[in-house]
């Protein structure tokens, strides 16, 4: 008998009337009660109750209704248990209401009648719930079946025999109990299946989510198995854990398999909040028991057994956003890991089986951290004795065991379970990292695998790749399990310790390798770690392979510069977390660093190469601070520069040249601070390799400019020349820079030489190389070239920059610049800016010629008593 | 009355002994009442007085003779003028003479044999009555009292049940059982159905107690039926495996022993109806007396304690059949019903196959538990609650009450036979 | 009116990441501009700064690859002129009166520059000079091992109170600056 669920106006109207008729009758009903006239009462729940026998209504309308009839009913109940109480018994009252004609309304009567029964005469529990759970065969029908089931499990909540040994044989023990909830049980489950076949196929996607909407009245009976307190570990193994498992495997459906089995062992956090907060049940209650349903949950258990409309508690069948019940406690899977995880190899195809194996690993994985490792996973073996129970080596087993009877089971789920396993290595056996590199070869055997049937259909097809699809499932999943030990460890070098990992990247395709790349080394980057030997070095760079050089699969397009250029950048990120305490283990580190990296191409060692010569460079300055502890300490720094001479080479060879002349600039200046044996030859050396490079490679007028810029004021800091090596080096500078070809560019760059031939006096010491009259050609030079300008507002820039200059090496004590010559440049400015129509230019040249007025006139009314001064200069 | 109008004329009353201790049955008149009548047993002494009241104190009351009659008669509805005795006892209380004043007379019929129980049908009348007359020359003065019998039987506690498979072949095989074949009027019957085969979309399940009255022989044999109760066991449709439990209550119903052959006059039978109704409302059913007889009051100790209810034993546990949820297997069973007693019967109408007159235990004795009975009872099967609202005809409730599209589909298509073969019938009819 | 002045970051040549101390400092939405001395080396950081706040101004450092960074800048800030130079093309680098000549070449109030990676502020014939520092403390050969740090001006009309952030061992200390315009 299907229901025939109508449109949704339908439903409401439908239910409206239910409602309607419910709403009159229990008026009468409680009217009646008041009256004291029971028969007539009686006469009215049945009436309402005849409501429930409908088959029009959704099985979200039925809830409905039935809620809202439960809720009178309850009504009824409390009456009659004070009447009863009070000692007026009506006679027979359990036979008068089986008088009742229709099977729906009658049981719903007979279970309220007899929890009344029950709860005032505790000789009849043992008897009467048998007679309940037996009578309650008469319907059928899956939803009204399930609904009187529910309610007879809603009514007994609190009255199932929890003992022992019962002090009466006849209020029944716990084995009573558990009977009475796997027989309701097993008869929910059978019932709820059957609601898959019926009806027509096509509606089979509604029937689906009606029963998944309805699958909590199922579940509720392992609630209250798990709510019984006298279960010992023992019952739990030899009654209630088969009982379920036969019904569950027994029923042949997938949709009610899966369910049920996560049920039992799905985790709900809360419950140790629960516990925590001490509510709920007396005495010793594992975690897992006093969880109720996640939201209500917490208000619900404490009301439990304080007389609450049975109705509350179901209230969460149609609220809830994930229907899930509590569970066992974590103890008890322990004892039963074995049957449970055989019995799942015996559910049906369509089984989600990877879905329960892997809640279960994730409540084991968390009970494990709870206890902040902890666990006891000693177990009381039938004989009595006590086994470690290896959880690790018991799901390794099993899992095998599925994975190999499953021949059906997409190689995505076979690696979902290799994820669970991980995590629970992972996490309950935090020790033994040889259990997290077995599941990651087996990893890597069930890839093999992978390929193998995707190849060997074919012997034709070419077998040459051998990755995985970028975001097939089988991808995600490897990705999955790949990340979990980096984001487990928050350590690479953890990670280098499992053999196994490594290969099993290879697996990627690609874009994969590159993400799983790009993650380690931002875990690396942000968990601070340091790689301090150059073996680990070696080893880290080997596992970032596709970030390190060219793969053979890498698409044959030109790369995403973007992407690219970030993806390296992280590479050289990392490079400075390759580091020791120790001088000569770093030294190691750097080269073990550019040997790994010298073969990624000039696209990769532009951004990867900078960072070890600025760690070389670093390192030799550690050595300068070593040189009381290390005699060898000068012969390392030649070594050192010697690596960097090499690696600045590999950048030029690979026809780079900017980045390189930088560099070679910066080793001059380390060099020429350190100060160690030969230096300055050393340092000449790098000087002049820049040089080389700007004569040789740089051709754009602006990166000429830029680049003898960089020169002349590198140059001009390097003081470890002597005359010989300064001398030609200057020169070398000043014809450079009057070889631009820019006029502009070379006044500009010329005045800059001055620099190079006059310093300002040191700690009270003349510059010995001070050449004040060639420092002045340089200034005048600059001035030539200037006037050469055509363009009249450049000339007169020029001239106001040069003016500043003039002043600037006077003030610095070189007296070849004379109060005239200042004098006949501003004469000159005046002539040019006089000569200019106003413009903004023009004004800016202004601003910039009066501040430098100003500036001689401030000089001029305070005079420096060391300096020249500029006696004689008239400024109007 | 006196032929004059001025004669002495006189009252009679007939007292019986311990009337005030004697228990008293409810027995139905042939108006359709009810009458409390002082109850006897068979072989029970009937004693009393038979007091005459004279009218005109004073004045003498000539009669031939004072007697007082104890008759047991069948009246059958179509022969009025013609009932049969089968018991008239006579004793004499006076001599003909006068009578001068108010005078009582004892009597007794002592150990009075009552072979039959009182009994009101349809077309039969079973009643035993005293009469007093006072027999004059032109008209007797007669005083009729009704009294009540039960008659009382006792069988062994433990009885044969009554155990059958039964069933349409391909169709519905099914194994039921009564735990006994002869229940006392206060008895409870259990039982339970095992579902061995299950093609056909049952839409629920039901027993009903059937009276079957016959009355006359011959060519004139009337046999009337009557529902004296219907009471559904089972809602929805079970699969194979499936084990329903029985229980009824006889109390609370109208019921009386088992009569047969009263006489030769008439015989009351009883018989537990057990009937299937599919989602096209055919009907499948199986007929099996019972015997009903009345148990001693006194030794009336609960046979069945409603405390501690009884249910055959889980078919789980006796049967050895494993339940299996899943409908798809109901494989065909060899063992089919050849034998007519195992033949079903089914009927196309949804009609009963008698008068179905709807009684349920309406006619109540006064005990307690009855008074429920009615009440409960008027929520009985056939008030569909669903249709009285929607002022429709039956079948409506199991079509679609708005015609959706799926329409022919949702119209199960009348096969006949059961179609064969088919794992349930769920995918024959989505055929 | 917050301005962030920071810069010489050289991510990755010289340093994997900016301090995390800073980078928790640095919150978006509360800084109006941001004045970078350069050396950002990558595009990223300069996407960093601009998570930070929209109005990001850049001058080019000697290793900064992006050419288009312009060698010097002039930002005004409420009534201060703010000139923003990375200063490798001062010589002698860091000179008072080199950067001087700068100042008035742009006729600035304020001259930003960076490169020495050692923090200064200073007045100078009343002109306000800021070097923010590297901030991420990063090598420079000339300077041994730099100090994180950066600069956080509050600019009201004419005065600017600068805040120093400096990373000295695990922590942030913050020195306090006032400068007016004459």
């Amino acid at each position: 008998m299907t229901n025939q669920a109508s449109p949704v106006e339908e439903q409401e109207k439908l239910l409206e009337e239910a409602l309607n008729v419910v709403k009159v009758q229990a008026f009468q009903m409680k009217r009646c009660l008041d009256k004291s006239k029971l028969m007539d009462a009686l006469k009215h729940a049945s009436t309402m109750l005849g409501e429930l026998r409908t088959s029009l209504l959704s099985p979200k309308s039925y809830y409905e209704l039935y809620m809202a009839i439960t809720d009178e009913l309850r009504h009824l109940e409390l009456y009659l248990l004070e009447e009863f109480q009070k000692g007026r018994k009506v006679a027979d009252l359990y036979e008068l209401v089986q008088y009742a004609g229709n099977i729906v309304p009658r049981l719903y009567l007979l279970i309220t009648v007899g929890l009344v029964y029950i709860k005032t005469n505790s000789n009849l529990r043992r008897d009467l719930l048998k007679d309940l759970v037996e009578m309650c065969r008469g319907v059928q029908h899956p939803l009204r079946g399930l609904f009187l089931r529910n309610y007879l499990l809603q009514c007994t909540r609190n009255v199932l025999p929890d003992t022992i040994e019962a002090q009466n044989e006849n209020e029944g023990t716990v084995r009573d109990a558990i009977d009475f909830v796997l027989m309701n049980f097993a008869e929910m489950n059978k019932l709820w299946v059957r609601m898959q076949h019926q009806g027509h196929s096509r509606d089979k996607e509604r029937r689906e989510r009606e029963r998944s909407e309805l699958r909590i009245l199922v579940g509720t009976n392992l609630v209250r198995l798990s709510q019984l307190e006298s279960v010992t570990e023992d019952e739990y193994r030899r009654l209630v854990l088969p009982g379920i498992l036969e019904q569950v495997v027994s029923c042949r459906d997938a949709i009610a398999q899966e369910y049920l089995m996560e049920c039992i062992i799905q985790v709900l956090y809360y419950a140790v909040q629960q516990l925590a907060a001490g509510v709920g049940h007396g005495g010793r209650v594992p975690p897992a028991r006093a969880a109720r349903h996640p939201r209500a949950g917490r208000q619900l258990s404490r009301r439990d057994r304080s007389g609450v409309p049975h109705g509350v508690h179901h209230t969460v069948l149609y609220n809830r956003r994930v229907c899930d019940v509590q569970v066992f406690p974590d103890e008890f899977h322990l004892a039963n890991l074995q049957p449970f995880l055989k019995s799942c190899a015996e559910l049906q195809p369509g089984v989600n089986i990877k879905n329960i194996i892997i809640a279960l690993i994730d409540r084991l994985a968390s009970y494990s951290q709870r206890n902040e490792g902890n666990v006891n996973l000693s177990v009381v073996l039938e004989d009595g004795k006590e086994q470690e129970v290896q959880l690790f080596e018991v799901f390794s087993d099993q899992v095998a065991a599925i994975t190999q009877s499953r021949t059906d089971m997409p190689p995505e789920d076979m690696l979902s379970l290799q994820l669970a396993l991980l995590k629970l290595a992972q996490r309950c056996h935090p020790d033994k990292l040889n259990y997290v590199d077995r599941v990651l070869a087996h990893t890597d055997k069930i890839c093999v695998d992978i390929h193998q049937a995707r190849y060997c259909p074919n012997i034709f097809k070419k077998v040459g790749k051998q990755t995985l699809e970028h975001n097939t499932p089988v991808f995600k999943e490897l990705m999955k399990i790949l990340k979990l030990p980096a984001d487990h460890y928050k350590n690479i070098l953890t990670l280098i310790k499992l053999q196994n990992y490594a290969p099993l990247i290879r697996h990627l395709n690609y874009p994969g390798r590159i993400m799983i790349a790009v993650h380690l080394v931002n875990d690396v980057l942000e968990s601070d770690t340091m790689i301090s030997t150059p073996e680990d070095v070696e080893s880290v760079l080997a596992m970032l392979d596709v970030l390190v050089k060219d793969q053979s699969d890498q698409p044959t397009s030109e790369p995403d510069v973007e992407d690219f250029t970030e993806e390296q950048g992280l590479l050289a990120r990392l490079i400075h977390h390759l580091r020791s305490e120790s001088a000569d283990q770093q030294y190691l580190i750097l080269s073990a660093a550019r040997k790994a990296l010298q073969g990624g191409g000039a696209a990769r060692i532009q951004h990867t190469f900078p960072p070890i010569l600025f760690h070389a460079y670093r390192l030799a300055f550690m050595y300068k601070d070593l040189k009381e502890q290390d005699e060898m300490w000068e012969k390392k720094c030649q070594k050192i520069f010697q690596f960097c001479h090499q690696t600045i080479s590999m950048l030029v060879k690979a026809e780079l040249a900017e980045l390189p002349l930088r560099l070679y600039l910066q080793g001059a200046l380390a060099i020429s601070e350190i100060g160690f044996a030969n230096h300055e030859t050393i340092a000449y050396e790098y000087l002049s390799q820049a040089f080389s490079l700007y004569e040789d490679e740089i051709s754009d007028s602006k990166a000429q400019l830029a680049a003898i810029t960089l020169i002349i004021a590198t140059f001009e800091q390097i003081n470890c020349f002597g005359a010989e090596n300064a001398e030609p080096m200057r020169t070398q500078c000043a014809l450079a820079a009057s070889k631009l070809l820019k006029k502009p560019d070379q006044s500009r760059a010329v005045a800059l030489c001055a620099h190079l031939f006059w310093k300002g006096p040191k700690d009270g010491q003349q510059w010995p190389l001070n050449e004040g009259g060639r420092a002045l050609e340089c200034l005048k030079k600059a001035a030539r070239v200037a006037q050469q300008c055509m363009d009249g507002g450049v000339q007169a820039q020029l001239l106001a920059e040069l003016l500043g200059r003039y002043a600037l090496l006077r003030e610095r004590g070189n007296h070849h610049a004379t109060t005239n010559l200042i004098d006949a440049i501003i004469q000159k400015i005046r002539e040019e800016l006089a000569n200019l129509d106003q413009s903004e230019e023009v004004e800016q040249i202004t601003k910039h010629f009066h501040n430098t007025l100003q500036h001689l006139k401030n000089r001029m009314e305070c005079p420096d008593p060391d300096g020249l001064g500029y006696e004689g200069l008239v400024l109007s | 009355m006196s032929f004059f109008g001025f004669g002495q004329t006189a009252d009679i009353e007939i007292v019986f002994d311990d009337a005030d201790k004697r228990k008293v049955a409810e027995v139905k008149t042939d108006d359709g009442k009810k009458e409390k009548l002082l109850l006897y047993y068979d072989g029970e002494t009937v004693s009393g007085r038979v007091n005459v009241t004279l009218r005109k104190p004073g004045s003498k009351l000539e009669h031939q003779g004072i007697k007082v009659e104890l008759i047991g008669q069948i009246e059958l509805f179509y022969d009025r003028g013609n009932h049969h005795e089968f018991i008239s006892l006579v004793k004499e209380l006076a001599r003909p003479g006068d009578l001068l004043q108010h005078t009582s007379y004892p009597f007794e019929f002592a150990n009075v044999e009552k072979p039959y129980e009182v009994y009101t049908g349809a077309n039969v009348r079973l009643r035993y009555f005293l009469r007093a007359t006072i027999v004059r020359r032109i008209t007797d003065i007669v005083k009729e009292v009704d009294i009540a019998v039960h008659t009382l039987c006792s069988y062994p506690d433990v009885l044969n049940s009554i155990k059958m498979e039964v069933g349409i072949e391909d169709c519905l095989h099914i194994e039921f059982e009564y735990n006994k074949s002869k229940y006392h009027l206060k008895d409870v019957i259990v039982g339970k159905i095992y579902f061995l085969l299950v093609r056909i979309k049952i839409k629920h399940m039901e027993i009903s107690i059937i009276k079957r009255e016959t009355t006359g022989s011959g060519p004139n044999t009337f046999t009337e039926n009557e529902t004296v109760a219907k009471y559904e066991i089972m809602d929805g449709a079970p699969v194979r495996g499936e084990s329903i439990p029985i229980r009824v209550f006889l109390a609370g119903y109208d019921l009386t022993p088992t009569m047969r052959d009263i006489n030769n006059k008439f015989s009351v039978r009883y018989y537990l109806n057990l009937v299937l109704m599919d989602t096209e409302d055919r009907r499948y059913f199986k007929q099996q007396e019972v015997t009903l007889w009345r148990k001693s009051d006194k030794s009336r100790l609960p046979l069945h304690n409603a405390h501690i209810p009884q249910t055959l034993s889980h078919p789980s546990n006796t049967m050895l059949r494993q339940p299996s949820a899943s409908s798809d297997d109901n494989s065909t069973r060899a063992v089919s019903p050849m034998n007519p007693e195992n033949a079903m019967q089914r009927s196309i109408s949804p009609a009963m196959p008698d008068g179905d007159k709807q009684n349920g235990p309406s006619q109540m004795e006064q005990e307690k538990p009855e008074e429920i009975t009615q009440k409960l009872s008027n929520t009985h099967i056939e008030n569909n609650q669903e249709n009285v609202r929607a002022q429709e005809p039956p079948q409506v409730n199991e079509k679609p009450p708005i015609a959706e599209k799926p329409v022919i589909a949702e119209k199960p298509q009348i096969s006949e036979k059961p179609v064969l073969n088919r794992p349930d019938s769920e995918t024959s009819q989505s055929q | 009116m917050l301005v962030l002045v920071l810069g010489d970051m050289h991510i990755p040549h010289r340093c994997s990441s900016l301090p995390p101390k800073f980078k928790k400092l640095l919150l978006p939405g509360r800084i109006q501009h941001i004045l970078c001395t350069g050396n950002l080396c990558t595009k990223e950081s300069y996407d960093y700064l601009k998570t930070l706040a929209s109005d990001v101004h850049v001058v080019r450092g000697d290793f900064d690859e992006n050419s288009t960074y312009p060698e010097q800048k002039v930002i005004t800030v409420g009534q201060f002129r703010i000139g923003l130079i990375h200063g490798h093309q001062v010589v002698p680098w860091g000179d008072e009166e080199s950067l001087a000549l700068v100042q008035r070449q742009l006729d600035v109030d304020i001259l930003i520059s960076g490169h020495t990676h050692r923090f200064e502020a200073y007045e100078h014939e009343n002109k306000f000079y800021i070097n923010p520092g590297s901030a991420t403390g990063a090598y420079s050969p000339l300077y041994r091992n730099p100090t994180p740090s950066f600069v956080l001006m509050d600019i009201q009309s004419s005065t600017v109170v600068t805040y120093v952030y400096k990373l000295l061992g695990d922590e942030v200390k913050v020195e306090r600056i006032e400068y007016k315009k004459a």
